[in-house]
């Protein structure tokens, strides 16, 4: 008998996915990713003006699987959110998977933080998401179900100085993926978290090669940093059909860091 | 390519409690993934059954009866693996379970009954670890997927032996990690939900009954979890704890359906 038959547990041949936050590194994983397992795949923008990045990650989606469609939007704003899903089940015949890769970084210190820097923080690392989960919602209740991947950061659970707002945010999203588990499990809609690690991107402090990112690879069990494409494999078993029993769980993709003390 | 990272083509996958249940679901789907399978288990015949369903697949399976509360049964176990294969990919330390003593009033509880249930599903996984390692450092690779339960992370009325094993199991698996992390050796937990597997429980949980997702678990569904766990697809996860329970541990206090009261 010939080799593996992996394809079928994990492939997502016929099924059509939402990217939101395609311009991020992890975005880029996610659609890659999705792209490789058959999906067919929207790419929607966290930022407005983002369309040469939004058309560079496309050109790798392309090469990955199938031409993707893009959409730049401004994630903040309910009413593009809204326009975007309405589109991707439009053009790809229906919505079965919806990945935030939604992130904002802030990273001060608490004395600068004031309530218009709380406002801005959370409204760009919860609230896009919690929008983003609703509107994918709607249009997944309606056709019996979907699946939907909030991507936070082990900084849920593993805080920094620095970082107070950012932290309490990324912990938010965590927890408000249970929450939304727990809300549509008996409607047929899965909802889960990859927890990403200490990222090698340009937006991660700690690929800066200042000390913080030398203590980071210190104290890291693997004394590297989390290449985004990484996180593909959770979060290609997460929304395969294979994990239909899984769900208001969370993958860290880590290198053992939430494992230490 | 992210579907090639998820084939065992020629890996060998050693698999406790591989008799039946979640153990003999897990070593068929390796198998269909491509991995050679060492079976342990106590029952001869259930081995027999399960070297069956995996030869099926067309990948070969080696029968080793083993007591996993016997340390140099383990041992063995490891040995005739590398003996038949010249290597050890992965491991899956399976066997546990509850036993008579599950549910009796603490102070009858014997000190051959702590030890047992201790024993059976915790030891047996130390044992485990401890039998492969050697061999995985020399390879500069591996694989360790440690099955905990719900009760590992939460307590039980009455539940003394079987929930601070588990407990234990995922406190090893996070030990294991640290430790091994700098020989590409990746240690990780499946906590599965409900997956019953006798008329009581099925009973106890009919409908879904405080199960989110709104029904109990089929034994097939780990077997793709352990691929996952056993692939390269999730080299750069060790350390971590995957529940696979319908919801349960986010929720499950309640019989599902029920929430508070509006305040809107």
């Amino acid at each position: 008998m010939a080799s593996s038959n992996a394809s079928n547990d994990f492939s997502l041949q016929g099924k059509s996915a939402l990217v939101v936050g395609a311009e991020h590194s992890v975005g880029r994983a996610a659609a890659v990713t999705l792209a490789e397992a058959g999906a067919r795949v929207v790419l929607a923008s966290q930022e407005p003006g983002t369309d040469k990045r939004l058309k560079e990650v496309a050109k790798l989606v392309n090469a990955a699987g199938t031409k993707p469609v893009i959409r730049v939007q401004d994630a903040a704003m309910r009413a593009d959110l809204s326009a975007t899903v309405d589109l991707a089940a439009k053009e790809l015949g229906g919505l079965h998977i919806l990945v935030n890769a939604l992130d904002t970084p802030a990273y001060g210190p608490e004395e600068t933080n004031d309530d218009t820097a709380f406002d801005k923080i959370m409204e760009n690392n919860l609230k896009t998401v919690w929008m983003s989960c609703q509107e994918g919602a709607r249009v997944m209740l309606r056709q019996g179900g979907g699946v939907i991947v909030n991507i936070t950061s082990v900084l849920a659970e593993r805080c920094v100085p620095n970082a107070a707002l950012y932290c309490a945010a990324k912990a938010a999203v965590l927890n408000l993926t249970r929450a939304l588990a727990l809300e549509w499990a008996r409607k047929g809609i899965r909802v889960n978290a990859v927890e990403a690690g200490w990222l090698e991107d340009e937006s991660s402090p700690a690929n800066k090669g200042d000390e913080f990112s030398k203590t980071m690879l210190k104290y890291l069990p693997y004394h590297r940093l989390v290449k985004p494409e990484e996180l593909g494999g959770a979060l290609l078993y997460l929304v395969s059909p294979a994990a239909g029993f899984v769900t208001g769980e969370s993958i860290a993709v880590d290198g053992g860091l939430r494992a230490r003390v | 390519m992210i579907l090639d990272s998820l084939k065992l083509d020629g890996k060998v996958a050693i698999i406790t409690g591989a008799g039946r249940g979640l153990g003999r679901a897990m070593a068929v789907k390796l198998a269909e993934t491509g991995a050679d399978i060492v079976a342990a288990a106590r029952t001869q015949s259930q081995l027999d059954e399960t070297a069956e369903a995996v030869r099926k697949t067309g990948r070969k399976c080696l029968i080793v009866p083993t007591d996993v509360t016997v340390s140099a049964q383990v041992n063995a176990l490891a040995a005739a693996t590398i003996q038949q294969f010249g290597k050890i990919d992965i491991l899956v330390n399976n066997a546990g379970g509850g036993d008579g003593a599950l549910g009796k009033q603490l102070p009858e509880i014997t000190d051959d009954e702590w030890r047992r249930g201790i024993d059976t599903n915790l030891s047996s996984q130390f044992y485990g670890c401890r039998a492969v390692i050697p061999q995985m450092v020399k390879q500069n690779r591996g694989k360790i997927i440690n099955i905990a339960s719900g009760y590992g992370l939460r307590g039980g009325k009455h539940n003394f032996m079987y929930a601070c094993a588990k407990g234990g199991t995922i406190q090893l698996t996070r030990s294991m990690a640290l430790t091994y992390a700098q020989f590409n050796i990746q240690t990780n937990c499946i906590v599965p939900g409900v997956f019953p597997h006798n008329e009581a429980t099925m009973q106890f949980f009919k409908g879904g009954k405080f199960i989110p997702i709104g029904r109990v678990g089929q034994d097939s569904e780990l077997g793709p979890l352990a691929v996952f766990l056993a692939s390269d697809a999730s080299n750069h996860i060790t350390g971590e704890l995957i529940a696979i329970d319908g919801g349960g541990l986010a929720g499950g206090i309640a019989p599902t359906g029920v929430s508070p009261e509006n305040t809107n």
